[in-house]
């Protein structure tokens, strides 16, 4: 029991970090001056050591803390990607005017967004429903609160009064669900729920129900259709280095999360006949209702987005639709299929990121979120612009970029594993995509800026920032073999 | 005896519920809202679920029913406006579920034997303070742990929301 709960504590590092400077931030900002952005550097110091801790879990293969939490591969590969993102979200939140009057508060900021990352480290390691509620009501607080930090400004407020009406009601329906899972199959670890189905239940009407029920809660987080009405308010209101660290690390946390889960127990581990394929439950065919949500989302969120003036609203529309295709990785039930999903969201990590920080240097700049105002910006800011152009090229999915390559792979699991019907919605969607992301390019470079041309000046450091997210997304579009190799060695799932 | 206990708090917990639906004022209804989850709480532990009724008594009779107090009371409601004033589709669901839990209980008290069932030794050792007290801080020690950073995050946040005035340089 104690030697289990000791040696646990060896392999809980990344997260115990991250809780000590969730600690320490409260007290620096208790103690510090709060005009400068000391507290930043002092959170970005704690990312930095906590990435370093989960660096050197690579390779490890246990569970932890009596069955609650894995730590394998799949979940280090989740947790290097969150940690890059949130590394990045707190170098956008250095450079951000949007969250200058609120400077008092950074504490709260960074103490909120570490409470948010403890809670996506959880979700993607655990194998207990118990943790997995836990972690995911964890992160849905902490970003309840944070789009609703710059509360002064009123579509903050109400995206925010928005999401924790949506997040509460789904959340609960997701408790239900797991309620019910613990009831028929007697077991809150995700192996005995696992082994309870694989022996057979009584009431496989109240086993669809749960399923149908969990579905909802992680669907609300992932942000997939018809459970993403809240996103494009939120997105909208939410700081946009917030907006950023939703449409990236939540929903990337929450993929994960349920990739494991049904991975773990819904699958028929008794009847594997080719390695790689992973053969689901008789009749409990839950991914032909998650294919029919993945397609929905890719288009209901590219033809919506069409219609966008503001930016922010046009992204979060497409990373619902970036949803949809993440899904159609997992709805094929093979291993190239959660291959693909994890080069997919680890180049989506680089280029949406991308797209967020320069709509926030405009916004900074000029205080605009609105596309039309972005006309005549190509000889302004004539770097930025370009670098925009090619995280928008990479969102569609074209080469020589690193979207190309996460959408070729997504599209050929798709087709090895015969959705053909899927991917060709995913590829007529994606042409409808180059609409409204070429929108933007002919705004910045084929209108005239009326009036005003002093070109904008952005300081050397957001210019650094711009190139670590610009090279990564060039790079691997053309050198991508080390990310798919990392990808395959992150397959491996404890107790699978 | 413990038939007449079970008499005693069934009937405490029946008439104090009738109370609470048809009391004027919200603070007595309130009132008989405690009095209703301590008879309730009496119940538990007739069925040897000591932990569910210190439970029982500590958070909802305790916190949430003084919570509720509290709200009533800084929010001065005054006469409670007649529910059935307009017929509307709210009040017609809300007989209908009600329909349904009453036609529920009613089949369950279907299967009544009349007397109270035994207690196989192990079901009483489940519902033990010390057994739920072991358990959580050796099995379930991470998910408690988690639970207190969730609450600090939850304070916090609801701190800063409720804050009225920013303290900042600019203003």
């Amino acid at each position: 029991m104690v030697e289990n709960i000791l040696n646990s504590i060896g392999h809980f590092y990344p997260e115990i970090s991250i809780v000590v400077t969730l600690c320490v931030v409260i007290i620096a900002d208790l103690l510090l001056k709060r005009e400068n952005h000391t507290i930043s550097w002092i959170f970005l110091a704690g990312l930095t050591v906590t990435g370093l801790l989960v660096l050197q879990q690579t390779g490890l293969n246990t569970s932890i803390f009596h069955d609650m939490a894995a730590v394998d591969p799949f979940a280090v590969f989740f947790k290097v990607i969150l940690i890059i993102a949130s590394l990045f979200i707190v170098l956008f939140s250095i450079n951000s005017r949007e969250l200058d009057p609120y400077k008092s508060r950074l504490g709260e900021y960074y103490m909120l967004i570490a409470g948010m990352i403890l809670g996506m480290f959880l979700m993607v390691g655990s194998t207990n429903l118990l943790l997995i509620y836990l972690a995911f009501e964890m992160t849905s607080i902490c970003s309840y609160v944070l789009a609703g930090f710059t509360k002064r400004a009123l579509k903050s407020a109400e995206g925010s009064i928005k999401y924790i009406m949506y997040g509460a009601v789904s959340s609960g329906i997701m408790l239900y669900g797991i309620s019910l899972l613990i009831g028929i199959t007697a077991a809150t670890d995700i192996y005995g729920v696992n082994a309870s189905l694989a022996a057979g239940i009584d009431q496989p009407m109240i086993l669809y129900i749960a399923i149908l029920m969990i579905i909802v809660g992680i669907g609300f987080k992932i942000a997939v259709v018809p459970f993403h009405f809240w996103a494009p308010d939120v997105y909208e209101g939410a700081p946009i280095t917030i907006t950023a660290f939703l449409a990236v690390a939540s929903k990337i946390a929450a993929v994960a999360l349920m990739i494991r889960l049904f991975k773990v127990s819904f699958m028929d581990t008794a009847s594997v006949q080719i390695i790689g394929d992973w053969p689901i439950f008789e009749g409990l065919n839950w991914n032909m209702l998650l294919a029919f949500m993945a397609a929905l989302a890719m288009i209901a969120g590219n033809l919506t987005a069409l219609k966008q003036d503001n930016i922010k609203r046009m992204l979060a529309y497409s990373s619902i639709a970036h949803a949809g295709y993440i899904l159609m990785g997992f709805v094929v039930l093979t291993d190239e299929g959660i291959t693909a999903i994890m080069i997919y969201v680890f180049m989506y990590l680089f280029m949406n990121l991308g797209a967020f920080y320069v709509a926030m240097l405009f916004s900074n700049k000029l205080n605009t979120e609105s596309i039309e105002k972005y006309k005549g910006l190509g000889f302004r800011a004539p770097m930025e612009c370009i670098a925009m152009t090619v995280f928008l090229i990479a969102l569609t999915g074209l080469p020589p970029t690193a979207g190309f390559i996460a959408k070729l792979y997504i599209f050929g699991a798709a087709i090895s594993a015969g959705w053909i019907w899927l991917v060709l919605i995913a590829g007529i969607t994606t042409v409808i995509s180059l609409f409204y992301y070429i929108r933007v390019v002919k705004n910045m470079f084929f209108f005239k800026s009326d009036g005003i041309s002093e070109p904008l000046v952005f300081d050397a450091g957001s210019k650094v920032i711009l190139f670590m997210l610009l090279i990564p997304v060039l790079l691997f579009g053309i050198y991508f073999t080390p990310i798919i190799e990392f990808a395959r060695y992150s397959l491996k799932m404890f107790g699978m | 005896m413990i038939t007449y206990l079970f008499l005693f708090f069934a009937l405490l917990a029946l008439g104090t519920a009738i109370l609470v639906v048809t009391n004027k004022s919200t603070v007595n209804s309130a009132l008989a809202l405690v009095f209703h989850m301590l008879s309730i709480a009496g119940l538990y532990l007739l069925l040897r679920a000591q932990f569910l009724a210190v439970v029982q008594v500590l958070v909802y009779a305790g916190a949430i029913v003084v919570l509720f107090l509290f709200v009533i009371m800084l929010l001065n409601l005054e006469k409670e406006e007649n529910l059935f004033a307009e017929f509307s589709f709210k009040h017609a669901a809300a007989f209908f579920a009600g329909i349904a839990v009453l036609a529920q209980l009613l089949y369950a008290l279907g299967s009544w034997t009349g007397v109270l069932p035994e207690f196989a030794d192990q079901m009483i050792a489940i519902g033990t303070v010390e057994a739920i007290g072991d358990e959580l801080f050796t099995t379930y020690l991470l998910p408690f742990e988690v639970t207190a950073i969730l609450l600090t995050a939850a304070v916090v946040g609801a701190l800063m929301i409720a804050q009225r005035k920013l303290k900042s340089r600019d203003q």
